[in-house]
């Protein structure tokens, strides 16, 4: 197999510096900012609102998500993201403890240099525990991108995104987004909790073995991304006694 | 429509007596005179053209976008400005999503009377082919946090934006000149924009107290306040813009009063705004000459990431030139000694056993194959030398998944070894074909010109 050079000289395995503050903003109940190299996104989260929005179930709580991008008019992909958010996030906070209401998390692409939907989704679980939202277990998003000669990629840019390396312009290359793995000591059905996937998003065509080679890679990468994170989220002390409502 | 109501953040009664009781005595809540401005903290984005302004806990983003479209009739020589205000939902529990509400049109004409109508962005000079093709420059602001006073903070932002934004730089071509190519940055470098002036919007806030009147209220007397003005000036002694929409009366005298103000305010954030503005040139300016260092800063991420995670990561006016080096700087204080032990092992010759010297040389090896060349004239040449050969020795003791990159190149490098048996000779960068040994790079090569790695680096690009 041959090595893949990268633009920016990173070896296939390796993530760019990520960074991630909590608390920036002072209306929003809690707020992150999270960066991957160039990529920025920032979440706010407005704690638990009365109501829940019309289709929803009354007896849970509901969770909204509203994205905003850099410019422009909110169009589809925007739509997409926003349910892929949701379903994401459903799935980690725990629904059933404020029923009946709604928690916004509004997300705002600051830049987007590749990798935009698995910085929107680190940075809306670290908005959620900054807001104290209880949530099951945190949740890590990594997004791994598949050469055309079968090498997977972590984290790419977007100029990797695009040209997938060297300009090949003949070549359609399948680019694989896949979120990814809580962590955490529990065991489900004699399978440590994190071995599972929360959310899996795919574009582009690949074989079962490639899209299987990229699982175990996110995997890997992962509990790097949740080292970090749950390092990141440790170090800010509670010095936020009163937040304007 | 009930839940709404309940959600929407009302003041007390006893805090809005406070507020006013204390303005009564010229107290405000903040500690601030009445006429006192908040402080003002400006940044910049990774693009041109986008600005992070705070005042005080009010923040704005600003992005500026360009495109080519057609002029409109009246106007076939000039090019369109337009300004979009985003009051995002994050910034007020009370916005909502979807349909720009009153207050944020209000903003945005306001903002659109300021800058257009004053003539303060030169539209002209935005005409490529009368009548059939001109820029239209499109401001986005987003509200990120509602802290009081909008407008003001959102104009810094705008301008900021537009100050530092730079328009691709376009020819006209083809046989009847009617053909329009646009470069890309890399070709020829993109145009600022031709501001002729900078109106700065100034709100005062107006309590049923008699005359009390403060500058630059905060969300808190905004819910207090019997009415507002909006004043926009320019240092020239200009009034751009006023904007009294209803509200409690207020006398002849207040109002030149609020104008003479507003002059005063306007002197002081122009020189803030200049002064970033500067810091921002230079500092790209800078980044030009140091594009290639950016590349080491990445080798150095996986550590380096961690080292710096409590940060907000909005680049102050560093570029990553600028960051590249601090690590840079920290890592050399880990591994001196490391490196000099391994340039002292290469000038050894190979020997079959050291895996850390082989998977050293081809970890430069892949380090220069294929990517652009961090090297840097301007910065100590050896520093980067020193990082990669550390960081390639460190590469072999990281975790697994490094380890299997670095094992995959040793295959394919193998070959290409035994060709460089006396790694002092390939101190001559002329030799593109075989794996750099950069544990013998001396300033010799700083010297090298630029042109000659960017071109091999591009060519060996090209050829794998």
């Amino acid at each position: 197999m041959m090595e893949i050079d990268r633009a920016d000289g990173r070896t296939p395995n390796q993530l760019r510096p990520l960074a991630c503050s909590r608390n920036i903003l002072h209306r929003a109940h809690g707020s992150a900012s999270w960066s991957q190299g160039d990529t920025k996104v920032l979440a706010a989260v407005y704690g638990p609102k009365a109501g829940t929005k019309k289709n929803e179930n009354p007896e849970k709580a509901c969770i909204e998500v509203i994205w905003k991008p850099k410019t422009g008019q909110i169009g589809k992909l925007e739509k997409e993201y926003e349910m892929i958010l949701k379903r994401t996030l459903q799935s980690i906070c725990i629904l059933t403890i404020n029923p009946n209401t709604t928690t916004s998390v509004i997300v705002q692409v600051v830049h987007d240099d590749g990798a935009l939907l698995t910085c929107a989704i680190n940075a809306a679980c670290a908005a959620l525990v900054d807001a104290g939202i209880p949530i099951k277990h945190l949740a890590v998003a990594i997004c791994c991108c598949l050469a055309e000669d079968g090498y997977v990629i972590l984290d790419p840019t977007k100029l990797e995104e695009q040209q997938k390396m060297k300009g090949f312009a003949f070549l359609v290359f399948p680019n694989s987004i896949h979120s990814v793995l809580p962590e955490g000591s529990l065991l489900v059905e004699g399978e440590p909790v994190e071995h599972g996937i929360i959310t899996s998003v795919t574009h582009g065509l690949m074989s079962v073995e490639e899209y299987l080679k990229c699982l175990e890679r996110g995997h890997a990468a992962s509990a790097k991304l949740s080292d970090f994170l749950r390092r990141s989220l440790k170090l800010q002390l509670p010095s936020d006694s009163s937040k304007a409502k | 429509m009930d839940a709404r109501l309940t959600n929407a953040w009302r003041m007390t009664v006893n805090e809005k007596k406070f507020i006013e009781t204390a303005l009564a005595s010229d107290l405000r809540i903040d500690g601030r005179n009445p006429l006192e401005y908040r402080k003002i903290t400006i940044k910049f984005g990774r693009e041109d053209g986008s600005s992070e302004v705070q005042l005080g806990q009010t923040h704005v983003m600003g992005f500026v976008t360009s495109q080519l479209v057609q002029p409109y009739r009246d106007r076939p020589n000039e090019g369109s400005l337009s300004i979009f205000t985003e009051f995002s939902p994050m910034a007020d529990p009370s916005f909502e999503p979807g349909r720009p509400g009153e207050s944020a049109v209000e903003l945005g004409r306001i903002i659109d009377r300021g800058l257009r109508e004053s003539r303060a962005v030169d539209t002209e000079s935005l005409c490529v082919l009368a009548g059939k093709l001109v820029w239209a420059i499109r401001i986005d602001l987003h509200i990120l946090d509602n802290g009081g006073n909008l407008v003001d903070a959102a104009n810094i932002a705008a301008l900021v934006a537009l100050l530092t934004f730079r328009r691709p730089e376009c020819t006209l071509g083809g046989e009847d000149g009617q053909q329009v190519m646009v470069h890309p940055p890399e070709v020829k470098e993109p145009l600022p924009l031709i501001v002729h002036h900078l109106p700065i919007a100034v709100t005062f806030a107006f309590f049923n107290s008699e005359h009390t009147m403060v500058v630059d209220p905060t969300h808190n007397e905004e819910a207090v306040m019997g009415g507002r003005m909006t004043v926009t000036a320019n240092t020239n002694g200009d009034i751009c813009a006023i904007q009294k929409a209803g509200g409690e009366g207020v006398t002849q005298s207040d109002i030149m009063r609020c104008l003479r103000l507003a002059s005063r305010n306007a002197e002081s954030i122009t020189k803030k705004i200049n002064d970033a503005v500067e810091t921002y040139n230079t500092e790209r300016a800078l980044r030009k000459i140091k594009r290639h260092s950016a590349s080491v800063a990445v080798d150095v991420s996986i550590s380096g990431g961690d080292v710096r995670e409590p940060e907000n990561k909005f680049f102050v006016h560093k570029g990553i030139s600028e960051l590249s080096r601090d690590q840079m700087e920290r890592l050399n204080l880990v591994s001196e000694e490391k490196c000099t032990s391994q340039s002292s092992d290469i000038n050894g010759g190979l020997s079959s056993s050291e895996q850390g010297r082989t998977s050293c040389q081809e970890g430069n090896a892949t380090n220069f194959l294929g990517g652009p060349s961090s090297w840097d004239p301007y910065s100590k040449g050896v520093d980067s030398d020193s990082l990669k050969v550390s960081l390639a020795s460190l590469g072999i003791s990281a975790p697994d998944k490094h380890k299997r990159g670095e094992q995959k190149s040793t295959q394919a490098m193998e070959d290409k070894v035994p060709e460089d048996a006396k790694p002092a000779t390939s101190a001559t960068d002329t030799s593109r074909t075989g794996p750099q040994m950069s544990g013998e790079k001396t300033l010799k090569d700083a010297v090298k010109p630029k042109d000659k790695r960017r071109k091999r680096a591009s060519s060996s690009m090209n050829a794998s």
